[in-house]
């Protein structure tokens, strides 16, 4: 197989994880109009629930994903219950969002200092190192079960705005919340699981991490900054555009090595971060409601 | 105004408060300060360094104290908790020199943490010995009170090659050896691979450099630079990574199909962590250098300390320990020497220091032509089959023979 096939094949797994990364990030942005700071604190402690599951209980990180979708739903509702309700919504909230997840992601970082230290941990299953052949070449099982789980969760979360009454109420929530009040809906009661539902998705993130990388209580905070990335390629509000900006950013980073050096791709995400804010502001798949 | 200035004049903490009334007198105790990365990032580092400068004050005290002219003097440790934070180890270090006048300072752990500590301890013209900074520049920007007790990155490079170059001169290894040099973009990366051209330099006809890539920290996907190495076809594939990056690499390394008659990750791969993550099969025959390793137990000075450390604490201890243990016990020595706690016969002390020593070679020294910073071989070990890493080189500490090429490696 050739070098450009591989790196492809390559690109698309990443781009699976990152995908996975965002999706919540950019459910509770769509919606809340909300830029929640503490979704990479969320996708570190949701990889420490997976380790603790599996060096308690060896439970299989893959298996644990409905135990954390379940603890993260809840962890959501709690932060929105009692903190984000009261944040004032649209553009008069903006800066007390940010500085409120802020804090909420500083507590969860030293709360797992203090419980787990800065020890690094690792999740080693029988299949860590196991790898299976495509087209000639030898890909991670672990990287094309993480693309699996991240693609089960795009059809799910589309099927979910798509077809459901809730994910109705979502997307009319996120188109004009004014108007839906004046319908009927309980448009509190559709921002507190859209937070929760977000807040899940960050959790699933964090356990897919769990099984590719080592992580500290530090971890989260480039996932973080690469989510919001993602959000901005893919058009603020887009679950279908992020899933495309995670494929960009994947795309972007693994054959930058042909134009930069390896120790500068990570930065290609944030220049094109800035040229899309400049020459495409809605997004490079366009601006549009969450779908 | 000037009632202010000389109230708070006359409030301020005599800078040799704990020394008694001169710098040339015997105290009463002498105080050395330090502070660690006693939570944070680098908390796991932090203490167990905290043992190694905790355990040289204690056998220093049973021995009653350092000798200073024939007085036995005590020793305390003024430790505090610097958080992983560059200002908060400005700080505290600002602070024990101005108000708890301590007489010297014993340093914290990383380079980052160091680079910020030393400028305070140079700019307050008090003795800085560290253990936990190898960058080597920590020691290029003249400071004359800052001494380092780990050798550069650069001798980790260097003693791997020499290890490899004696492969090759068996015969076990091609000759041009092609050398792909892979290593994370910080100053511990560019000295492993300022070590690796180096010596290849050195060598021009052994050795081709065919790969010279570096990495940003934390990286998520490897896959472009392996290709890279994967079209070179490199016999060497020397990368210096910290842990979640030689996690992430090796078991992209591994699925990927890859294999190198020799490869290194730095100081990765000997250690309990690695093994919990990628399995015995996962680090097999990976080569990796440390400062110390416990094997080194077969002199008399290190089987003390290995008795004492794992009489204290029921654990053997680990190259960090030792580390902070030789640079503690150097700067009781050079106090010892001086005669005084007074801070410029105190560094006069170490700059001249030789003293016996538990490091690989067996002395401690702090040349001046380093920047003083120590220089010493290290430990090479290779992760076995068995289970087992045995020291392979240098020779002379040796505890078991080196493979290569990797027989695992079909080519």
């Amino acid at each position: 197989m050739g070098e450009f096939t591989t790196l492809a094949i390559s690109a698309v797994l990443l781009a699976g994880f990152y995908a996975a990364m965002a999706y919540g990030l950019g459910l509770i942005y769509g919606v809340l109009r909300i830029v929640n700071l503490a979704h990479g604190g969320i996708i570190m402690a949701a990889a420490y629930l997976a380790w603790q599951l599996f060096e308690r209980f060896r439970i299989d990180p893959f298996l644990a994903i409905p135990i954390a979708l379940v603890v993260f739903f809840g962890v959501g509702v709690v932060i929105y219950l009692g903190l984000v309700r009261f944040i004032p919504r649209g553009p008069a909230g903006a800066v007390q969002s940010l500085l409120l997840l802020f804090g909420v992601w500083l507590i969860i970082r030293n709360a797992a200092y203090l419980l787990f230290t800065g020890n690094e941990q690792v999740i080693q299953t029988s299949y860590a190192t196991s790898s299976v052949t495509i087209l000639g070449g030898g890909f991670s099982v672990t990287r094309i079960a993480v693309f699996g789980v991240a693609i089960v969760a795009l059809l799910g979360l589309h099927l979910l705005l798509t077809r459901t009454y809730l994910g109705k109420a979502i997307r009319a929530v996120a188109q004009n919340p004014d108007s839906c009040t004046l319908a009927g809906i309980n448009v509190e009661r559709v921002y507190l699981l859209t937070f929760g539902l977000g807040t899940a998705l960050a959790g699933l993130a964090g356990v897919l991490a769990s099984t590719l990388f080592a992580f500290t209580p530090s971890f989260g905070a480039g996932e973080l900054l690469k989510s919001f990335v993602i959000i901005v390629l893919g058009g603020l509000g887009s679950i279908i555009g992020i899933a495309l900006g995670a494929l960009v950013l994947a795309f972007a980073e693994v054959f930058a090595v042909y134009v930069v050096p390896p120790y500068l791709t990570s930065a290609v995400g944030f220049v094109l971060l800035v040229v899309v804010l400049v020459l495409r502001p809605g997004g490079l798949f366009g601006q549009r409601v969450l779908r | 105004m000037l009632t202010a200035l000389l109230l708070v004049a006359g409030c301020a903490p005599s800078q040799r408060e704990s020394g008694g009334s001169g710098a040339d007198d015997v105290p009463e105790k002498i105080v050395i300060g330090a502070t660690l990365p006693l939570t944070g990032a680098e908390s796991k580092s932090g203490g167990r360094f905290k043992q190694g400068y905790e355990l040289a004050v204690e056998l220093e005290n049973a021995d009653g104290g350092i000798d200073v002219r024939g007085t036995k003097v005590p020793v305390e440790l003024k430790l505090l908790d610097d958080t992983t934070d560059q200002a908060k180890a400005i700080n505290l270090a600002q602070r024990l020199i101005t108000q708890d006048g301590v007489h010297a300072l014993l340093g914290t752990y990383s380079t980052a943490l160091i680079e910020a500590q030393s400028t305070v301890a140079e700019q307050n013209k008090i003795p800085y010995v560290n253990g936990g900074g190898a960058a080597t520049s920590i020691y290029g920007k003249g400071f004359t009170y800052v001494f380092g007790a780990l050798a550069p990155v650069r001798n980790l490079a260097t003693t791997e090659m020499e290890w490899i170059n004696a492969q090759q001169a068996a015969g076990k290894l091609p000759k041009p050896a092609k050398v792909a040099v892979v290593w994370e973009n910080t100053s511990h990366g560019e000295d492993f691979a300022e070590g690796v051209k180096g010596f290849a330099g050195a060598h021009a006809t052994d050795y081709q450099v065919v790969v010279d890539e570096s990495f940003a920290l934390d990286g998520k996907d490897f896959s472009a630079i392996l290709s890279t190495v994967r079209s070179a076809d490199a016999d060497l594939v020397m990368v210096d990574a910290h842990l979640p990056d030689f996690i992430t690499m090796q078991r992209q390394f591994i699925s990927s199909g890859m294999c190198a008659p020799v490869i290194t990750y730095g100081a990765r791969g000997s250690e309990a962590d690695a093994r919990t993550a990628l399995g015995q099969d996962g680090i097999n025959y990976i080569l990796s250098a440390v400062w110390w390793n416990k094997q080194l137990g077969n002199t008399a000075l290190n089987s003390a300390f290995i008795k004492e450390f794992t009489s204290r604490h029921g654990t053997d201890p680990e190259w960090y320990q030792a580390l902070g243990y030789e640079a503690a016990r150097s700067l009781f020595t050079a106090i010892s020497t001086a005669g005084s706690v007074d801070r410029t016969k105190v560094r006069d002390a170490l700059a001249t220091l030789t003293m016996d020593s538990i490091l690989p070679g067996g002395k401690l020294s702090y040349p001046a032509a380093s920047g003083g910073q120590a220089s010493y071989p290290f430990v090479v070990q290779q992760n076995l089959p068995d289970g087992s890493s045995p020291i392979i080189y240098p020779a002379d500490i040796a505890t078991g023979a080196g493979v290569a090429p990797n027989p695992g490696c079909k080519r």
